[in-house]
Order: C-alpha cells, then structure tokens, then sequence
C-alpha cells in the first residue's frame, strides 16, 4: 500500500511586492502589488510503506511546503495528495493522529513545564491509553536514553537532549508515518549518530513510514534507501542513492606524489592520449583528474611507467560535491530533465 | 465532548504548574487587572457627582450594568485571551505545530493561552452586582439566577465570536493589524446606557459590534423598565451570542485554510 502518493502537487503564494524607499510604501499602502510564486510546481511521487525517503533540495526549494501540505498545514492550491489513506487538509483532525511531525526548528514541547508533563498531556491530545503511553514511553526513554531528562523543564535541556524529546513526543502515539523537517540540524556528531540509529531501528521493527527532509547529507547516506531532489519547486532526481551517485558524479580524482620535483608538462605528455586534466600541488605532488570514461588503470600504467612514485591517492567524488554540483546548475538539469520526459 | 473537557483539565493543570510557581507575577497580575477595572468604576461615579441620571439611568443602576459586564468580560478574558494571536502564531509560525495535532485549532489556541486570574474580575463584578441589587430594592427570584448565567453566557459568546473572528482576520492579512485596540475601545462603550449616544452609534454597538448586548441590554433585564424598553431585546442575547460566535467560528475555520505559515 502507498503510505503517500501526490499527484500534480502545486503551492502558489501571493507575495507582497514592497516598492523601494518612502514614496513606495505610501503607493504601497493604497495600491498593493503581488507576485505570484509557485513555491511548489506540480509534482508528483509514491512512497510506498515502509520506506524512508528523504527529501533534499536547496533552501527555498520547496521542501517545507511540500511537508507542510502532506502533513495538512497547508492547502495546496491545485493537485492530489493521499497521506494515509487521507487527504490531508480535508479531514485534519482525524488524519494527524496517524502521524507524527518534528520541524527541527520548533518545538512541540511546552517551554516551562517538566518533558514528562508536556507528554502527559500530548498523550490526552492524541488519545493514548495510559497503558499504551507507559509502555511505549518506557520504550522510547530507554532507547534514547532519556530516562535523567524527563522531569527537566525543556527549557532547560540542551538542543541534542530536546531533539531527543521532541522525537518521543512525536511517535507516543505510535504513527504510521514519521515526517522530519530537518530532523538533525544544529546537533553534535554523537546526538546525530543515536537519532538516525534510532530512527533506523525503527523503520525495521515497525515498518514506520519516514520522510525526511535535511542538509546533511550524511543523514541520506545512512537512513534513505531512495531521495527525492527538489529545485526551485521541481522533482529533478528520484530514485537510488546509488543511482545519484552513478548518474551525477563526472568522475574521479587521483592524487600521486613523486619521488622528486616532476614538471606539469611532462606529466601531461605521458598522458596525451587520454582525456584527462592535470592539476599540480606542490613541487612533488600533482593531481589527475580523469572522467568515468578513461579507465583507471589504463592512467595509471602510463605515468607509473614514466616517473618514480612515492604515493598514490584516489578520491571518489562524494555526495556532497556531487550535491553541490546539482544544485549550482539545477536550471540545466532541470531543462535536462524535462526534455526527457 | 468529553475528551475537550478533559483535555481542558489538563491543560489548566499545565498552566497552574508554570505559572503558580511565580507567585507575585500572579497577584500582580490580578491586582492590576482589578485596579484597571476600578479606574472605570471611578470614571462613572465622578460622572454622576456632576449629574444625577445619565439619560434616565440612576447612579447604582449605572454601577449595576457595569457589575454585570464585569462577570462575562471575566470569563471571556480567561479563556479568550489570544491578544497575541497574530504574533504569536501566524508570524512566528507556530499555528504549524496546533495543525499537527488531532483537536480542534482554535480549542487549542484558546487552551494554550487561559488566563484563570481574570476570572477574579467576575467574581468582584457579581459582588458589585449584589451590592446594587440590595440598594436598588430590586425583588429577587431564584429565576433571576438561572437568567443571569444564560445571559452571561449568551455575553461570552458575543466576545468570543468577535474576537475569533478578529483573530482570524490575521490569517488572511499578511501584517498584524492594529484592529484590536480599536476594538477594545469601542466595546467599552456597550457598558453604559446606550440610549445616551446618538442613532448611528446605537444602531453600531447593537446589530454590527454587538457590544451592547454584552452588558447594558442583558444588565437591563434585571432592573427596572425605562421608557424606550432595553429589557425586551434581553432575551435576544442568547440568541446573537450564537450567531456572533458561529460566524467567528466559521471566519476562522474558512481561514486556517489560508494560513500560509511562515518560513523555513
């Protein structure tokens, strides 16, 4: 079964155009001007359930309207969404009691009051049995490790500690379906570490459904098995991670260090036939950079042929630069894209 | 039902837990709600040191609306208090986090933000009412009691549903709007006689912003009848305490579906 499946998704906004300086503003004040921005362009996706899917993209991108409108903040303005069997923003209150929701820039927690004291009372908002909730807490506290926390008022706590709570108080009434709006930002290595090793064992021992959306892609390469790439409003990649990796990243990178000083130009002349760039260091070291195309061993027989080699060093490109790449030419993958479909 | 009364319990709990522990906040709290009570009550006695009825309205029945006004007014302070709203949920954002939970946005809005130590002012409105009751010879049935809580509640429902409704504008309009404070002055006009102000105003306080059915028209079924009869339209305050506060509810439900949330 789909535990989400949107189908021509689209968010307009009407956005106030302020005009420049104090003559503006009065103008403004009697005749206003909007621009139309479509936050989110007709997208469309399944997840089916079970999975965990995260959600990337720049910021601005659209993924926080797309959140907001799966988890029925928001209206789309045009489109379908099935979340759960529902249609978010329709029947509300019946729906987000099958999910669970952590925007990882606000909290869910009253501010004052002791964490066990907010989770009483989510408990009565989301009509948990006491039984339930104990069982389910006691679960929770002890594999997060919460258990000195709990009587803490959550101002109190620091943010991995609070990260950590907010995390309870959105599974205590044991969701289907687990949205993370940046689930992991601001947090240390440790705290992040335990969050996604939770959040791992989770969706394997309850079969939890997992949207997440996040910068880190770090928090991708450990918990997703498939991503969905968000720019400027559009879908520009869903699928494999693997996948991702294959189809964006041009290349690799080998780092040598010589045995004594090599100039550039020699390098570059035993390797003329192959489509490869050289780019030296220092006096003794050089960097090739050689695309998917030319094989590894093929440039490396022809320079280990011609010079002395101290040290070799390859690099395969990671996820953040393979990002990074995507993001900074996102028209023309986009552009790419729509010509394929 | 059941399950928002009990969740109301909780949520005063909640608030008794964080804000008892500051004890002096609390007094102070209601102290200058009562002194801000009781400089009006002053206003009304210096007027009639100067004249002795205001457009056929004595002294101790001047007095007697304003006890009156001061029980609903209570009660509405304590469970309305959402002056905030604008800042608090549709700039800040935090309606994101009520939209996520499985009960009604306003319910939670209004439980997130009860102000129990107005209820004070009620309680010092009944007494200021008894006192008049006695010195106005008026005749006491027990009738009157059941009257006065359907009255006040019918009040209540009057300030709700206007101030939902002003809540509510929030989601539609991208800036806070100053209309509050315009509102809070004119809905003190609805506490004297509405006969002393001329047609137009009259005809505002009664049908538009029906502030007059908040204190003078349901104060008046108690007193004595005066020429043009306020006490026959009493009976209607219910009745506008429905109608205002279905249509506040209903700006507000049609409005969440506007809210556009905020950033990030």
């Amino acid at each position: 079964m789909l535990a989400i499946d949107v189908k021509d998704l689209r968010k307009q906004f009407n956005v106030q155009k302020n005009r420049e300086g104090l003559s503006g503003a009065l103008k403004d004040l009697f005749k206003r001007e909007y621009n139309e921005v479509t936050a989110v362009k007709d997208i469309s996706f399944q997840i089916p359930e079970g999975e965990i899917c995260g959600y990337i993209g720049e910021n601005g991108a659209g993924k926080s309207t797309t959140i907001k409108m799966l988890t029925g903040i928001l209206v789309p303005t045009s489109g379908h969404i099935k979340v759960n069997g529902f249609i978010p923003y329709k029947d509300r209150e019946k729906f987000v009691g099958g999910i669970g929701v952590v925007f990882g820039q606000r909290s869910q927690l009253w501010w004052d009051i002791g964490v066990i004291e907010s989770f009483q009372l989510l408990r009565k908002v989301y009509r948990v049995s006491e039984q339930d909730f104990r069982k389910r807490l006691n679960e929770l506290v002890e594999r997060l490790q919460l258990g000195d926390l709990l009587n803490r008022p959550v101002r109190k706590l620091s943010l991995g500690q609070r990260m950590r709570c907010e995390l309870v108080a959105s599974l205590l009434h044991n969701p289907s379906i687990l949205f993370l709006d940046e689930p992991t930002i601001g947090l240390d290595i440790v705290v992040k570490t335990e969050i996604r090793d939770f959040l791992m064992q989770m969706n394997k021992e309850q079969g939890t459904t997992i949207l997440l959306t996040t910068h880190d892609l770090q928090d991708i390469e450990a918990l997703c098995s498939r991503v969905i790439m968000l720019d400027d409003g559009r879908i520009i990649y869903d699928g494999g991670l693997d996948e991702l990796k294959n189809r964006w990243s041009k290349g690799r990178e080998i780092q040598f260090q010589f045995a004594r000083h090599t100039p550039i130009e020699k390098l570059k002349q035993l390797t003329e036939s192959l489509d490869v760039t050289w780019t030296p260091e220092n006096d003794v070291t050089a960097k090739m950079w050689l695309p998917h195309a030319v094989n590894v061993s093929d440039a490396l027989a022809r320079v280990v042929g011609g010079v002395e080699i101290r040290d070799i060093k390859i690099f395969e490109t990671n996820t953040d630069d393979i990002v990074r790449g995507i993001y900074q030419s996102g028209s023309a993958a986009v552009s790419k894209e729509t010509s394929q479909s | 039902m059941m399950r928002y009364a009990s969740l109301f319990w909780e949520y005063i709990k909640n608030y008794a837990k964080t804000r008892l522990t500051y004890r002096a906040d609390f007094w102070i709290e209601v102290l200058s709600d009562l002194l801000f009570q009781g400089m009006n009550l002053i206003f009304i006695l210096i007027v009639f040191q100067h004249t002795p009825s205001l457009g056929g309205w004595s002294e101790a029945e001047v007095v007697f609306v304003y006890g009156f006004f001061m029980v609903p007014f209570g009660v509405f302070s304590t469970f309305f208090s959402i002056w905030n709203f604008s800042e608090r949920y549709i700039v800040k954002g935090e309606m994101d986090r009520v939209l996520t939970r499985p009960a009604h946005s306003l319910y939670q809005v209004l439980l997130e933000n009860v102000d129990p130590p107005s209820l004070i002012g009620s309680f010092v409105g009944a007494i200021i009412m008894a006192l008049c009751w006695t010195q106005l010879d008026l005749p006491f049935h027990l009738l009157d009691v059941l009257m006065l809580i359907v009255l006040v509640l019918g009040a209540v429902l009057i300030y709700a549903g206007l101030y939902t409704a002003l809540s509510a504008i929030s989601f539609y309009s991208d800036a806070p709007t100053g209309i509050v404070p315009l509102m809070y002055n004119i809905q003190n006009y609805g506490r004297y006689p509405v006969n002393i102000y001329n047609k137009m105003i009259r005809f505002v306080l009664t049908w538009l912003l029906p502030f007059a059915f908040v204190g003078v028209i349901p104060a008046s079924y108690f007193l004595e009848k005066k020429a043009d009869d306020l006490s026959r339209m009493a009976m209607m305050t219910p009745v506008m305490g429905i109608i205002v506060f279905s249509l506040g509810l209903a700006l507000w439900n049609h409005g969440v579906k506007k809210y556009r949330g905020a950033g990030s």
